[in-house]
């Protein structure tokens, strides 16, 4: 675990938050079609459904349903987390506003299940040259759901 | 597509070829498939080139190797589906009459990218967490809770195309032994469910297919049947709700029900007519989807049709002849172009012990990452 002392950075800015609270989990940035409706993330101009140029950029709450999963017996690239060196968990998890976001998941083959509500948050790959923890955006299942 | 053939096909075995040049291997596949087209690099009016992992400019380079006569050079890069992309330009070049003869040719070294790390991976990027393992491992899953699909169906389709491979002379992977789904299933895990031996090696290569007018081919070769390519697509993504624009390595699966539809019509054929198919097999729980999104068998009928056997050597509708990207090998560029070789061959009667008995048309469909798909429909005369 990183310490909350130590300032975190996106692996990758503009697409999730790094709170300076480490306690306050991530919200994606999005972007909506003003003229469709639609929900885009990551964020951009062009809404990629109805053609649109009228689009409005927010952050939406981390929070989803598990569309699939698997558990990958490789060590996450990039990470020098020992917790990583064993394999990790990825998942695609659809935002209620309709995103669905691929990403690495917390924990073990045995934990998830398709269907189940999931819980974005930050995880560290490494330190930067700088001293900075570099984070990624991971999701955990969420506890009182299983 | 009208009055365009495959004049002549020719490969560099598929392997791990650490002390072969891309020039080798490109001239090498070249020359077979000028030999086979009975032609010479003179009667060569344009060529199409593909690689992947190679820097700019080495299919200008590599094309040197046949001689320097002019002739215009066109790099063509599409990710995996590049030596299909190379070859449906070259038909379309053909097909408006700009050239009676073309030479596509794609090559790739999968080797020195693995050792030099320099396929665009870096820690830096958001992506680069995700292995195309994993994304296909996501696929399988799904389609365990909505189908019911089990790992041994994964498993028997890997098994398959070892085997199938085992026949193929220019397969990367040619097991001595028989092949078992047991086998398969015991392989190291890679992203669960699927294993090593579900998925396509690392490997390096060269393709070369010979594409020209189709009276040519009466001409040139009068001893064998005109292999016509009479339907080509190439499609990007249409969006659908729940498009992933990060981490995917392919888009939704209606891009190849979308492609596919466009071949049927244009070569007024239906998956009920096709002979034999070549798909990107990347990782075996690919195939199993494409079954269905190619219309070989009705959506929920893969994993009964796998279990019947439809789909081997001898079945209702063959698929991954040669061994497919699992065991014939996925290089990159060259790629496309063994499907159009072994298609090829098969529809000439000249596939050896893995001929499909009295083949008259064949598919060829390939994902691109980014995605696309690109298809392909052989006919015999």
């Amino acid at each position: 675990m990183s310490t909350a002392t130590r300032t975190r950075v996106p692996i990758k800015a503009g697409f999730f938050s790094v709170p300076d609270d480490p306690t306050t989990p991530p919200k994606f940035l999005v972007t909506r079609c003003d003229s469709c409706g639609e929900h885009f993330w990551p964020r951009r101009t062009i809404c990629a459904r109805c053609l649109s140029e009228q689009t409005s950029d927010l952050e939406v709450d981390g929070r989803g349903t598990l569309y699939s999963y698997t558990f990958v017996h490789f060590p996450l690239f990039g990470s020098m987390n020992v917790e990583h060196m064993e394999g990790y968990g990825v998942g695609q998890v659809d935002l209620p506003q309709g995103p669905r976001i691929q990403a690495p998941l917390a924990g073990k083959q045995g934990d998830f299940r398709i269907g189940q509500q999931m819980q974005a948050e930050l995880d560290t790959l490494r330190q930067n040259d700088s001293g900075h923890d570099v984070v990624i955006v991971r999701f955990r299942p969420i506890e009182e759901q299983s | 597509m009208k009055d365009v053939a495959v004049l002549g096909v020719g490969m560099y075995r598929f392997g791990t070829w650490y002390d072969v040049s891309n020039a080798t291997m490109g001239r090498e596949a070249g020359m077979a498939a000028l030999r086979d087209a009975g032609l010479s690099f003179r009667d060569v009016q344009a060529a199409y080139v593909g690689h992947i992992f190679a820097p700019v400019m080495t299919g200008v380079r590599v094309m040197k190797e046949f001689g320097l006569t002019g002739i215009p050079v066109q790099h063509v890069e599409n990710a995996s589906a590049t030596g299909s992309a190379a070859f449906r330009e070259a038909c379309l070049a053909v097909a408006a009459g700009h050239y009676d003869v073309v030479m596509v040719l794609g090559f790739d070294k999968m080797t020195q990218m693995i050792q030099q790390s320099s396929a665009g991976t870096s820690a830096e990027n958001l992506e680069d967490a995700i292995l195309p393992a994993a994304f296909f491992a996501l696929w399988a899953t799904r389609r365990m809770h909505e189908r019911g699909m089990r790992a041994e169906h994964l498993a028997s389709i890997a098994a398959k195309n070892f085997n199938n491979g085992a026949l193929n002379p220019m397969s990367q992977r040619q097991p001595d032994k028989h092949i078992t789904a047991e086998k398969v299933l015991g392989a190291r895990m890679v992203a669960w469910p699927l294993t090593t031996m579900m998925s396509c090696p690392i490997g390096d290569g060269a393709a070369c297919a010979i594409v020209g007018r189709a009276d040519l081919a009466k001409k040139l070769r009068p001893d064998r049947p005109i292999v016509r390519v009479t339907a080509s697509s190439l499609q990007s993504e249409r969006y659908v709700p729940g498009h992933l624009f990060v981490g995917p390595v392919v888009g939704p699966a209606q891009m190849t029900i979308d492609t596919s539809k466009v071949v049927y019509e244009e070569a007024g054929v239906g998956p009920q007519d096709i002979d034999l198919v070549q798909v990107h097999d990347a990782f075996a729980i690919e195939e199993l989807e494409y079954y269905e999104l190619l219309g070989l068998c009705k959506p929920g009928e893969a994993e009964g049709c796998i279990e019947r056997g439809d789909f081997e050597l001898g079945g209702r509708v063959p698929v991954s002849t040669d061994g497919g990207l699992i065991a014939r090998g996925h290089p990159g560029g060259p790629t496309g172009l063994a499907q159009i070789w072994e298609t090829t061959l098969q529809l000439r009667g000249e596939a050896g012990k893995r001929q499909v008995e009295d083949a008259k048309i064949g598919l060829c469909h390939m994902m691109g990452g980014g995605s696309v798909c690109a298809i392909h429909i052989l006919e015999r005369d």
